[in-house]
Order: structure tokens, then sequence, then C-alpha cells
């Protein structure tokens, strides 16, 4: 029993679930439901449509390089059955997940963290650089060179023109 | 004055209003349709389908005619009987020959006993003769698993990919 990846939106396809599309080249594509398939159908690009996995990874969101990614790898030796290996494997499941959570905990703090950060950063720079720009309000008041002299500017009113050609 | 006039236009050109938009309703309907021919709704090989002969039997398309198994028509894995419609100058099968064929190829989806669906992108077939003996030596393209519950095995074989 194997579990695919969907094409479209990299979630687990169980057994059982989802349609796959078979092309002409024999490349198989898998989706884990109807919503993946008809986006599929509509050639949308998974990098393009903010929910899918990909999206995700492309754009920075989501923890993409991780020592707890390599456990989860599609292999193509079958492994061999061992009783002692798979009630290890049982108990490191929950720690395994465990660990992500954290690290990806840990990955969106400082992907926010960052942002915030450069603003400010740049934000002080602007400032220091541009500080000569800035003057106080009661500058303007003081010194009437600083403001444009008020103008009074006739505007010419049309008159309407009650002409429809097209009225019946 | 433009409320005004905005709803005199309303109140005026409502027939011409309303042909201008079933106009270009149509349009938009008429460009749709172009798309439409790949996410249409699949159906069922049956009489009048044309499909492709993905083997070097000498045919290059088939009309089927009957299917041998089911109502409706043919699906994935289905016998079905079919008449050549296209055939090379020089092959073993001539055009206008009535033909026995395995459908390899579906659009339709088709559930798998493990009750995920598989589809294929477009309707092909393998020429079998009546004891279900493949005509031709080779087999192109994909074919699925299932021909194997069909009793097809040597069209497996002969198939490059099994998906």
């Amino acid at each position: 029993m194997r579990l695919e990846k969907c094409w479209f939106c990299s979630s687990t396809v169980y057994p059982g679930h989802g349609i796959q599309f078979v092309r002409n080249d024999a490349k198989i594509f898998r989706f884990c439901r109807s919503k993946c398939h008809k986006n599929f159908k509509m050639k949308r690009n998974p990098r393009k449509v903010k929910w899918t996995k990909a999206y995700r990874r492309v754009h920075g969101k989501d923890m993409t390089k991780d020592s707890t990614f390599e456990f989860e790898r599609k292999r193509n030796r079958p492994e061999r059955y061992d009783r002692n290996v798979k009630e290890d494997v049982l108990k490191a499941i929950p720690k395994i997940a465990k660990i992500r959570a954290i690290r990806e905990e840990t990955h969106h703090k400082k992907m926010k963290q960052g942002k915030h950060e450069k603003l400010r950063r740049e934000a002080e720079k602007e400032l220091k650089q541009g500080i000569n720009m800035v003057k106080a309000p009661s500058v303007f008041q003081q010194d009437p060179s600083y403001t444009l002299p008020a103008i009074k500017v006739k505007v010419s009113q049309q008159k309407s023109v009650e002409n429809h050609p097209m009225e019946e | 004055m433009a409320a005004s006039f905005a709803s005199r236009c309303s109140r005026v050109g409502r027939s011409l209003f309303s042909g201008l938009s079933n106009s270009s309703l149509g349009s938009a309907h008429e460009m749709t349709h172009n798309n439409y021919f790949s996410q249409q709704q699949r159906t069922f090989i049956q009489m009048r389908t044309v499909l492709k002969v993905v083997d070097n039997s000498g045919a290059k398309k088939v009309m089927c005619i009957q299917a041998l198994k089911g109502k409706k028509g043919a699906r994935l894995g289905d016998t079905i009987v079919a008449s050549v419609k296209e055939a090379h100058p020089n092959g073993k099968v001539k055009k206008g020959k009535v033909v026995y064929g395995v459908v390899v190829r579906a659009a339709m989806q088709k559930g798998r006993c493990d009750g995920s669906e598989v589809r294929f992108d477009d309707n092909a077939v393998v020429l079998v003769d009546k004891q279900g003996q493949p005509i031709g030596t080779r087999v192109f393209g994909p074919v699925p698993h299932e021909l194997r519950r069909k009793k097809h095995v040597k069209i497996l074989t002969l198939a490059g990919h099994i998906a």
C-alpha cells in the first residue's frame, strides 16, 4: 500500500480516494479530490493558487528544508518486515511530528519577525536620509515663501445640452 | 443631471441594451464552448464512437458499431465490434473490415478495485481476433492493469507502460 501525493495540492492521497489521470506519455497525475482535478482541468498552475502546498513553498510561507522531511520519502525498494523496527518506527512517529510542529512554529515566528525588523530598518534609514525635508509645521506659518499663495480660479459653468437623439 | 440621463437611458433603451447584453452573452458562451471540448462530460464508447488504434495491425481509426457487453456501451477494458475507417495502405487490416477490439484507453473515468478512479487522455483500442489474441505485434502508449482481470495478458506484455 502506498500513500501518494496529490499532484495539485500535495496532500496525501489515501487508497480508494480521488482520481488519477494518465496522459498519453504515461505520466500519471493523481488528485486527492475533485477540487484538485477540476483545477487541473482548468489548467491552473498550482504554484499560483494560494491554497496549495506548492504556492506556500514557493513564497516561503512554509518550512521547506528540514531533516524531519527526510523520513517521508518515496522508496522504490520495499522494506523487509521486522517487528522490532516496526515498533521503533511507531514510537518515533509522534516524536517526529512534535519536533516538526515546533520547528514550523519557530519558522513562522522568524518569518514574521524578520519582516517587521526589515520594515523598521528601512523606515529609519529613510528618515535619516530625508531629515532635511521634514520641517516643523510652525515654520510654514512663519515663512510665507514655503507655501503657495492663494489663487482664485474662475470656472466657467457649461450649459447642459438637452439633446438625446437616441430617444424614441 | 447625470442621474436623470441615466434614468432616461434605462427607461428608453431597455430593449436596445437587452439586445446588446444578449449578444455579448452569446459570444462569451461561444468562447467557452471552444474550450469546453476538453472539459465536457465523457461518456461510454457507443455506436459511432471513433477510436484510435494503438497497435501495428494497420488500421488507424475504427468506429464502434457494437459493444459486446453493457447496455449503455463499452468502457475501459471492454471488447467492441468496430469497422475500420482509416488504414495504412499495406497493413494487415484493410479499410471497411469489421474487427474486434479491446478498449485500452478511455476518456471516461472508470472505478478501480480500491475505489479510486482512472481516466485517460483519449479513446484508444487494440484490435484482437475473435479468440482475444491481438492482431498486431506492438502496443503503443499506456494501458491499464485491469486488462489482466479481463484475460488480456498478451496486450499487457506488449505494452510499454502500465498505469
